[in-house]
């Protein structure tokens, strides 16, 4: 099954890369447009809180995604080179409607089947999962 | 994202296209920043051609609404499509946002106003 795998610097520019390399694939693939925009969305997030949070802008480390997608299943792995991976996601507080951040683990979990877990170094993995066959297609 | 600017009867009408993401969302930021350095308080979005949003672009809306209320100004949206309207009910920002189906009606309501 297909799987790809991109390394990004943690640069602000990096997050337009990975969104432009991620509807690349998509669009290939033909997933439906609800679809495609809600995965891309999950990403996104993970994407973002890899390069705010975990690798804190630090262009030399690096966010590593890896994307598949099969018949049934469309998934991605988005793993940063930060510390205290799990602790930044148990330590998160609710985003009140004012706050400006915080919102993009709950868009994670709204839209698809998220995992947390901790690399080696302390890195976080953010693991995303959608079943294509009970997500509505247009 | 392209962000096209012009301006009706003292309003800031901002068009928006592409991706409002992390990196976009601080352009558009800046790009207010530049209307408030102007008194230019009554500022409105038209969101008709974003084909992509996440939080950090929702939070570049959050601080800018916080800037004109904070100079006694208004923030209107326009023109949502129907994603990221679900995304402004999932994150409940559509219940803090002034929201209006067309880039007309949002005009029209700073008139309502300013006479009420």
């Amino acid at each position: 099954m297909p799987r790809y795998a991109f390394d990004y610097p943690s640069r602000s520019d990096s997050e337009a890369r990975a969104m432009d390399d991620l509807f690349g694939l998509l669009e290939e693939h033909q997933i439906p447009h609800e679809l495609r925009q809600h995965f891309a969305l999950a990403v996104s997030e993970a994407f973002t809180n890899a390069l705010v949070h975990g690798n804190r802008r630090q262009a030399e480390k690096i966010i590593h995604l890896e994307v598949e997608i099969n018949d049934d299943l469309l998934s991605a792995d988005i793993t940063d080179e930060g510390s205290g991976g799990l602790d930044r996601i148990a330590n998160r507080s609710t985003a009140g409607l004012l706050a400006e951040g915080g919102r993009g683990i709950d868009l994670i979990r709204h839209y698809t089947d998220a995992s947390f877990s901790e690399t080696p170094n302390g890195g976080l993995r953010v693991t995303i999962v959608m079943n294509r066959k009970s997500n509505v297609a247009n | 994202m392209n962000i096209s600017m012009r301006e009706e009867n003292g309003i800031a009408l901002l068009s928006l296209s592409g991706r409002l993401d992390l990196a976009s969302g601080t352009a558009l930021k800046e790009q207010v920043k530049k209307l408030f350095a102007n008194n230019m308080n009554s500022i409105h979005l038209n969101l008709a051609e974003v084909e992509f949003i996440n939080s950090s672009g929702l939070g570049a809306m959050v601080s800018i609404m916080k800037e004109t209320r904070m100079r006694k100004g208004r923030l209107t949206l326009s023109n949502l499509a129907t994603y990221v309207q679900e995304i402004f009910e999932i994150t409940q920002l559509s219940h803090i946002f002034e929201i209006f189906p067309t880039e007309e009606e949002a005009v029209s309501s700073f008139s309502t106003v300013h006479a009420g």
